[in-house]
């Protein structure tokens, strides 16, 4: 039991700063570059990936083993989890609408935009394509989310210092911002060994 | 004069896709697989195509059913259809281009939710007609094919330093084009310039920062060209007109 | 199970999942945002990196103008820099 709970830990650990969602994976980068350099919003943003990539995860195997495989359709799986993730994205943000208008304040208008973030369905993807049970998927998906949300939150961190200081003309905006991306991405490159 | 301007929305439509309003390098979209499948030039190309064949098909179909489909429910019925020819795709390449099905990995199913083909369809296939819609997808194709490749080329060339063909469209014989690495035929390395921190996911950051640099370079020094052209005018106008005033 | 069956069942499964996302994507626009919350849009903030039409999954988002302020506001500073020059 200590076993399992330890290997599930580590998946866990080694989906958030391994082999990092955004800056090893490439996974969320349009959002990743897009958003804005004030901190509130990236944590917004970052919160409601986490919600929508565990709920998704959580419904997506299951449907991917008990449905469609015995049906004999494997094929159908990607059409089939962009309209499940779709529909929980719109199911999620109508219960947080009706019942919680803090949470509502916080993130409930970045829900729409989370469907094509790369990140959901590629994890979800990425879990039945290279079939891992139930467990480690689930650690896949919270640990990306997580691994996300923290990226986010330090990349606009360090964007807000940049906005203040003097970045030569051509490399205004997005550019000095994927240049920074490099340098995060050297330094994550250090944890590559923690895991043996 | 009316088919006159028809020729030119068609032109308009294609050329605009490719340079101008590239979907990659302008529009800054679709940036996921461009960072992650360019560790070679030939995924990339691979993946530059198979984007092409998607927008094509897809802004086709949503133009001819562009008045049959509720505008409430646009976007899920969008969503179906491209979802449908990116499991074509995928079927497809797994059968035929087994090698490029590998490399892709999991980037061939993210053309579903890849914001230049939503961004295509909802903003171009359901007002236009479908020759013009047609001539868009293949536009905007040919545009990210081009970029996607750019960044391909720099990033296998400074990496790896050689250019290898055939190794992935195994129908052309491998060869490779030595540029920063030469390997003697008796395999003895002669001299080798390549950086591995281009193969890694930090040397893709680094390529597509300094292209967007440079683009955004270019449209600042056309940007001074144009005011300093215009000041010029404006200062010839107000002596034409002092001179006016005086005589 | 033979080809056809095999069809029409997949055929069947996609169209439940795509009623259930039809039905809940019209509940998700027709419910009012809660008291307090009206007016929200995360497009000025959402666009900054983007260039257009990176916004179109965003239901409040404005098609007509389809541009992004923030961006607006920076090329105006850049200009009245190079007045001011």
């Amino acid at each position: 039991m200590a076993n399992a709970i330890t290997a599930f830990l580590l998946a866990i650990v080694s989906s958030m700063l391994i082999d990092n969602v955004v800056l090893n994976r490439f996974y969320g980068i349009c959002a990743f570059v897009g958003v804005s350099n004030k901190v509130k919003s990236a944590f917004s943003m970052g919160v409601a990936v986490v919600f929508v990539i565990v709920f998704a995860s959580l419904i997506c195997w299951p449907i991917y083993t008990f449905v469609l495989t015995p049906l004999n359709i494997p094929f159908m799986d990607t059409l089939t989890y962009i309209l499940v993730i779709a529909s929980l994205v719109q199911v999620v943000g109508l219960f947080i609408k009706k019942y919680s208008p803090a949470l509502y304040k916080s993130f409930g208008i970045y829900l729409p935009l989370i469907t094509t973030n790369c990140a959901v369905l590629g994890v979800v993807q990425n879990n039945t394509d290279t079939g891992l049970n139930f467990a480690l998927s689930m650690a896949n998906a919270i640990g990306t989310g997580v691994g996300f949300l923290v990226i986010i939150c330090v990349f606009s961190f360090i964007r807000m210092r940049l906005e203040e200081s003097n970045v030569p003309k051509a490399f205004r905006g997005v550019s000095i911002a994927l240049l920074t991306a490099a340098l995060m991405a050297i330094a994550f490159m250090g944890f590559s060994g923690i895991i043996s | 004069m009316s088919e006159l301007k028809k020729n030119n929305i068609h032109k308009e439509s294609f050329i605009s896709g490719i340079w101008k309003q590239n979907p990659l390098f302008v529009a800054m979209l679709g940036t996921c697989p461009a960072l992650a499948v360019t560790t070679s030039f030939e995924a990339s190309f691979g993946m530059g195509l198979l984007f092409l064949f998607v927008v094509t098909c897809s802004n086709t179909l949503i133009s001819l059913l562009k008045k049959i489909i509720p505008e409430e429910v646009e976007t899920p019925c969008y969503i179906v259809i491209i979802a449908a020819f990116v499991t074509l795709t995928k079927m497809f390449t797994n059968a035929f281009l087994p090698e490029l099905y590998s490399s892709l990995g999991v980037f061939l199913s993210l053309l579903v939710v890849n914001c230049i083909v939503l961004g295509r369809a909802q903003a171009f296939a359901n007002k236009n007609t479908v020759v013009d819609s047609i001539l868009d997808g293949i536009g905007n194709g040919i545009g990210y094919t081009i970029a996607i490749s750019i960044i391909g080329i720099v990033r296998e060339i400074l990496g790896t330093g050689m250019l290898t063909i055939g190794g992935i469209f195994t129908f052309i014989p491998k060869f490779s084009i030595p540029v920063l690495k030469f390997v003697n035929s008796s395999g003895v390395v002669v001299y080798d310039y390549s950086m591995s921190l281009f193969t890694n996911p930090a040397g893709a950051f680094i390529v597509f920062g300094l292209i967007v640099a440079i683009i955004q370079a270019n449209k600042l020094h056309q940007k001074n060209v144009e005011s300093v052209n215009k000041k010029k005018e404006l200062a010839l106008k107000k002596s034409q007109a002092l001179e006016k005033g005086a005589n | 199970m033979s080809p056809v069956v095999n069809w029409i069942v997949a055929i069947l499964v996609i169209l439940f999942f795509l009623i259930v996302f039809i039905v809940s994507f019209i509940l998700y626009k027709k419910t009012p945002p809660p008291k307090g919350c009206e007016g929200m849009e995360p497009s000025d903030e959402k666009c900054h990196g983007c260039e257009q039409e990176g916004c179109h999954f965003n239901l409040y988002y404005n098609k007509t103008s389809m541009k992004c302020t923030e961006k607006k506001n920076s090329d105006k500073t850049e200009e009245n820099e190079k007045e001011n020059k």
